[in-house]
């Protein structure tokens, strides 16, 4: 039998699990294999060693503690509940791609250029507008004095239609 | 006791099942994980956040299945991926003190002394194990379950969780014997 066999075969030497020819084998590796029969003995002491530790009692404090479980789950099962219902991951999926986007364009260096593309873009919305305003203001006043003209006009127009019934 | 009743009773909300439950199980939780991690607070934290787990995935729990290896197996995954996660950096296993010491099966002072001493070398030569190797101990060795109940917990063949126990055993006692052999 070679060393590694027999520390194979250790733990159910000693738990008597062997076969009565393997264990007479095992008994004459130990008669001539002084490291092995050094290990059997540390391995002795180290599971009565094992053996000899206590149970510890949980204190009072984790009991409590564990006992409450159910109460605090109750106190905040809606909420979580509400939250973690499936039909609303298409949007939290939604939002995550949403806030993935704006923060690409926030605080990436290479997103600044995209910030800036879309200030421009605003930008000339906003001029677009501006103008059409300017445009639309113009467009009153021109209304406005064409409404004066047209009222000169019939106001002209009027004393001379009086005099022609006075002749 | 009918434990699947209380079971029954817990997911249904009845008053005193959820005690009855934690008072059967609370201290065979705690103990695995004081023994695997060897820090009463940390086991403490990981003692609740297991139940806190349990009490979620009870309604998924097979009936015609064995709930303490269950809850066991649970215990389990959740220690050792804990483990993984953190490795317990931050923590040292607590010193093996009087209060955790038992009453000895030697006689007489000294070799009550060297007993404590072994203990202590073996609690705080468990960190050397790893995860696995510790687990097996723990279970075999510290919790005293059949290797038919660790194949069930550790959802392992019966010849792997042997052959497991052995080499965590060779490991440790090569660790007392380290441990001895170093000068003082």
């Amino acid at each position: 039998m070679t060393c590694e066999r027999f520390e194979e075969l250790l733990s159910a030497y000693l738990e008597g699990d062997l076969s009565p020819e393997e264990k007479r084998e095992m008994d004459a590796h130990l008669a001539s294999c002084l490291a092995c029969a050094e290990l059997l003995t540390v391995f002795r002491e180290t599971q009565e060693a094992l053996r000899g530790f206590p149970e510890v009692e949980p204190g009072p404090t984790l009991m409590a503690r564990l006992y409450a479980i159910p109460e605090k789950k109750s106190f905040f099962q809606p909420a979580f509940d509400f939250l973690l219902r499936p039909s609303l991951q298409p949007v939290f999926a939604a939002l995550s791609a949403l806030f993935i986007a704006i923060s690409f364009v926030f605080f990436l260096p290479q997103g600044r250029g995209i910030q800036k593309a879309i200030d421009r873009q605003l930008h000339l919305g906003y001029n677009q507008v501006e103008k059409i305003y300017a445009k639309a203001g113009s467009l009153t006043d021109e209304l406005g004095s064409l409404k004066n003209s047209v009222v000169d006009s019939i106001k002209t127009l009027t004393p001379e239609k009086g005099q022609e019934d006075k002749k | 006791m009918d434990l699947n009743a209380i079971i029954k009773d817990c997911l249904e909300g009845r008053q005193g099942a959820w005690e009855t439950l934690m008072n059967t199980y609370a201290k065979r939780v705690f103990n695995m994980a004081y023994q695997f991690c060897g820090s009463r607070q940390e086991a403490e934290d990981l003692t609740q956040e297991i139940f806190l787990k349990l009490y979620n995935s009870l309604s998924k729990f097979d009936f015609e299945k064995n709930f303490t290896a269950w809850l066991l197996t649970l215990t389990k995954n959740y220690l050792i991926d804990e483990y993984r996660r953190t490795k317990w950096e931050k923590t040292l296993r607590d010193e093996f003190d009087e209060r955790v010491l038992p009453q000895t099966s030697l006689s007489g002072p000294e070799a009550t002394l060297e007993q404590k001493e072994t203990q202590a070398l073996i609690w705080a030569g468990l960190n050397r194990l790893s995860s696995e190797m510790r687990m097996a101990v723990v279970l075999r060795d510290l919790q005293g379950r059949s290797y038919e109940e660790m194949a069930e917990i550790l959802k392992l063949p019966l010849g792997t969780v042997k052959s497991r126990v052995n080499r965590a055993r060779i490991a440790l006692a090569e660790v007392l014997r380290e441990q001895k052999g170093e000068p003082s």
